[in-house]
């Protein structure tokens, strides 16, 4: 079964009581809550947080439905979703992006999206699960090998797995092919399992997305923007590449989110100091950072980042309480130098792999669960917003070995 | 983490020196190593089967020369064999006899296509060319914007229709309209698109047929794993590519990617893009990519970078300066600007073979060069000739307070730099490289 969006954002207390741990349709925010929350803020904080009246009257934007009830807002803004594919299409007539994953179930599509190369991949596991004769076959254990490798595990991750493997396949002595597989999946899945959930449960919470260049930072803020609870805003904070800031505009006007943004070349840190400053003025629930990608191996930027970091913690204690890593499905080996890296300067609480459409088989997430440590929290498996997905270990290793 | 294919072999080759032919035993051992440092680097798996049999085929038997050990012996055969496959020498951009060039950029997403469509741009016109940039990326939100940034930055006209027509028929309007302005070299950017998709892989196949490329360049992000055989694969059937721009080779992703992709493709990696700024941009050299590959380091490409900062006269007097024991602060200064200009240390450093194992668990840090810079410059000039003078604490506290660094920090900075006059002295004198703790070799 997919993992739900709905027991995927940890939330405050409070709100679990008045609206029950799972909700299925919250209620838009009713003003006495927003009051009530501008008054803690008010509380907790001391400098700069304007009076409830102010913050209602600054508020432009109605507060949108729930993340899981988010429709797609007019049937004919053309520029809803990504329009990256004809297969938009479908999704725009879509009745809610939630329903749309209920039904076709992400395993279905990433199964789907897989398929190509998937046939092979499953087509040489079968093969060589079938051939399966007893743990003592060397030539079994060095496919199995071959097959993890191909798919971007790395060497010492692959060597751990089979190892573990072969020896309790030797000690349960197993000699069924289906077993063997089960026996795979299972230690993959014990390998990727790690904290899931997202902690919304701030006021407001500060979700800071990093990463190396081209890994879909910005798609991914923009995709992740309608799933989660309560108000948002974005923060441009990727001053340096050619159009960034338009990018992520583009991406708040689609999703109806107000956008902090200064002109290129800005400091990041001024611009996430000034978003902070005015999430928390307009009683935002979800600010979500971009950043610039940067290359793990430069420093300065690496210390740009941590400037960052130490200007949003020093306005918000605590914050950001998210930092997220986007890591594209096509990496290889390096990708566990990047999680190494943004881990030590960042201090990352999560992975989110993207583009896993393509040919690629994401294998490289295994490597980092195991070599790093940081757990997976969310897949982007498509283009389009609903692509987007809370982290199943036990689904992802039952793709990565094929259908059981 | 990794450790270098140099390293490896020394511990596989351990005791094994001297002359005679490599024994099948002795190979087996290294080609394993081989084996495992490229899978290491990204090649793929089915490519470094088939390069490693190679490998142990023509090492087999070879003798072994008095100047290098075995394992050297064997390295220099991989590295060989790789520039080979790699394709050996650097392919040169050429034109069409009847302008405009049209070269068109396709790859997945977040590659680095628009990015690398600029640094063409600036590149040709370096070549003397008149560029023109096509934006046919329609489908990811400001990508035509950035292209448009781009352009501006560079002053090279943008042609763009919005996000609305096909991008088979933006490129063919801006490819006319490019003619008709005069223009020689035609960039045509395109969307990035997952091979899987179908739709997308047929429309890049009607770009290439109205835009008529005299060139196609296929743009791959050098960190790309095991599925780059599949990606190149289903790029060259839809779009039928003769060249690929390597990019984001600034990082430190071994890149087992640009062997992979050749050796199943047979298209050779045209041009090495490194970093954000426009002006990094370049051919690629095969020779250089394969020491990269192996963790042996990139002598070429220091040697290269050291040249094209250094000013060779005022090299060469430094260096009998340094020699002669007249070394001053002044002239340490002006070093460490010299070496600020060349890149990130860091990266400088990664080049130098040998030094990968001693620099695996230090960290490289710019900002102690600034840190020392700012030290010396709040050195009145007097002090900067006559370090003894700094002797004095009271001129040391000063020099603390003025570069926000503790008197400790200056103490050290002035100890050290005594310390690299004699040394240097010593080998001016033809004393030979003395050793230094933690660098030397073990032989």
């Amino acid at each position: 079964m997919a993992r739900s969006w709905r027991s995927f954002f940890r939330r405050n207390a409070d709100e679990e009581q008045e609206n029950g741990p799972t909700v299925a349709s919250e209620p838009e925010p009713s003003t006495e809550d927003l009051e009530v929350g501008n008054g803690h803020l008010s509380d907790d904080l001391t400098e700069g947080v304007p009076k409830a009246e102010e913050v209602q009257a600054e508020r432009k934007e109605p507060a949108p439905a729930d993340a899981w009830e988010v429709e797609e807002t007019e049937p004919g803004d053309a520029e809803e979703t990504l329009p990256e594919s004809s297969a938009v299409e479908e999704a725009r007539d879509a009745d809610t992006v939630a329903e749309l994953q209920e039904s076709g179930g992400w395993f279905g599509r990433l199964r789907q999206g897989l398929s190509r190369s998937r046939a092979s991949f499953v087509g040489q596991l079968n093969a060589a699960v079938a051939e399966f004769r007893d743990v003592e076959d060397e030539e079994f254990w060095e496919r199995v090998e071959e097959i993890l490798i191909s798919s971007d595990v790395g060497v010492p991750t692959t060597a751990k797995l089979v190892g573990e493997l072969e020896q309790e396949a030797l000690e349960r002595n197993i000699t069924s092919g289906a077993e063997l597989r089960e026996l795979m999946i299972e230690h993959a899945t014990s390998m990727l399992e790690g904290p899931v959930e997202l902690d919304v449960s701030h006021e407001p919470t500060v979700i800071l997305m990093v990463g190396v260049n081209g890994t879909g930072k910005t798609t991914t803020i923009g995709k992740l923007s309608r799933f989660l609870p309560g108000t948002k805003m974005f923060a441009a904070g990727d001053t340096f590449r050619a159009a960034a800031i338009e990018q992520l505009q583009q991406w708040g006007e689609r999703t109806g989110t107000p956008v902090v943004a200064r002109e290129r070349g800005a400091d990041a840190a001024a611009v996430a100091h000034e978003a902070v400053h005015s999430a928390r003025r307009e009683g935002t629930d979800v600010l979500l950072i971009d950043t610039a990608g940067r290359l793990h191996t430069k420093v300065n930027l690496m210390a740009e980042l941590d400037k960052v970091q130490r200007v949003v913690q020093r306005q918000l204690p605590g914050a950001p309480h998210e930092v997220l890593m986007t890591v594209d499905a096509t990496t290889g080996q390096n990708g566990l130098r990047q999680a190494q890296m943004f881990k030590e300067v960042a201090g990352l609480t999560g992975i989110i792999l993207t583009k896993l459409d393509g040919t690629a088989k994401g294998g490289i997430a295994l490597a980092i669960a195991n070599e790093v440590g940081v757990p997976i929290k969310l897949i982007s498996v498509g283009e389009k917003v609903e692509d987007l997905h809370p982290f199943d270990a036990r689904e992802f290793s039952e793709a990565l070995f094929g259908d059981l | 983490m990794f450790d270098t294919l140099g390293e490896r072999l020394n511990k596989a080759l351990d005791g094994v020196r001297g002359s005679g032919n490599l024994t099948e035993d002795q190979v087996k051992k290294v080609t394993r190593e081989i084996r495992l440092a490229l899978l290491e680097a990204d090649v793929n798996y089915g490519v470094v089967k088939e390069f490693v049999s190679n490998v142990r085929e023509r090492a087999t038997g070879a003798e072994v020369s008095k100047a290098l050990s075995p394992g050297q012996q064997v390295v220099k055969i991989v590295d060989e064999e790789l520039a080979n496959l790699m394709g050996g020498t650097a392919h040169k951009l050429s034109f069409a006899s009847r302008p405009p060039t049209v070269v068109m950029l396709a790859g997945l997403n977040g590659h680095g296509k628009t990015t690398a469509a600029g640094k063409l741009a600036l590149f040709a016109r370096k070549l003397g060319k008149n560029p023109y940039l096509v934006a046919c990326d329609t489908y990811r939100p400001a990508a035509i914007e950035q292209l448009q940034q781009i352009g501006r930055e560079l002053s090279v006209p943008v042609y763009t229709e919005g996000t609305g027509p096909k991008p088979e028929e933006i490129a063919e309007r801006g490819i006319r309209e490019a003619r008709d302005g005069g223009y020689d070299f035609v960039i045509v950017d395109t969307a990035g698109r997952q091979v899987v998709d179908m739709e997308m892989m047929e429309e890049i196949r009607r770009v290439r047929s109205t835009s008529r490329p005299h060139s196609v360049l296929l743009v791959l992000d050098v960190v790309t794993g095991q599925n780059a055989v599949e990606v190149a694969e289903a790029f060259q059937e839809y779009a039928d590519f003769d060249g690929m721009v390597l990019t984001k080779l600034d990082g430190d992703a071994r890149g087992g990617v640009a062997l992979s992709v050749v050796s199943v493709t047979g298209r050779p990696i045209k041009f090495a893009s490194e970093g954000e700024k426009m002006g990094e941009f370049d051919y690629f050299y095969p020779d250089r990519m394969a020491g990269r590959i192996l963790g042996m380091g990139d002598v070429l490409t220091l040697i290269e970078k050291a040249e094209q900062q250094m000013d060779r006269t005022e090299a060469e007097a430094q260096g009998k300066k340094l020699m002669s024991g007249k070394f001053t602060f002044e002239d340490f200064l002006q070093q460490m600007q010299m070496i600020k200009k060349m890149g990130p240390l860091s990266g400088l450093l990664g080049m130098i073979p040998g030094l990968g194992k001693q620099l695996k668990d230090v960290e490289i840090d710019d900002r102690q060069l600034g840190r020392v810079e700012a030290m010396i410059t709040s050195m009145t000039v007097k002090e900067r000739r006559n370090p003894k003078l700094l002797q004095n604490p009271s001129r040391a506290r000063r020099i603390a307070r003025g570069s926000g660094a503790t008197q400790q920090d200056v103490q050290k900075l002035v100890k050290q730099f005594k310390e690299m006059q004699k040394m240097m002295t010593q080998m001016g004198k033809g004393g030979g490289m003395p050793r230094i703790p933690g660098l030397s070799g073990r032989r």
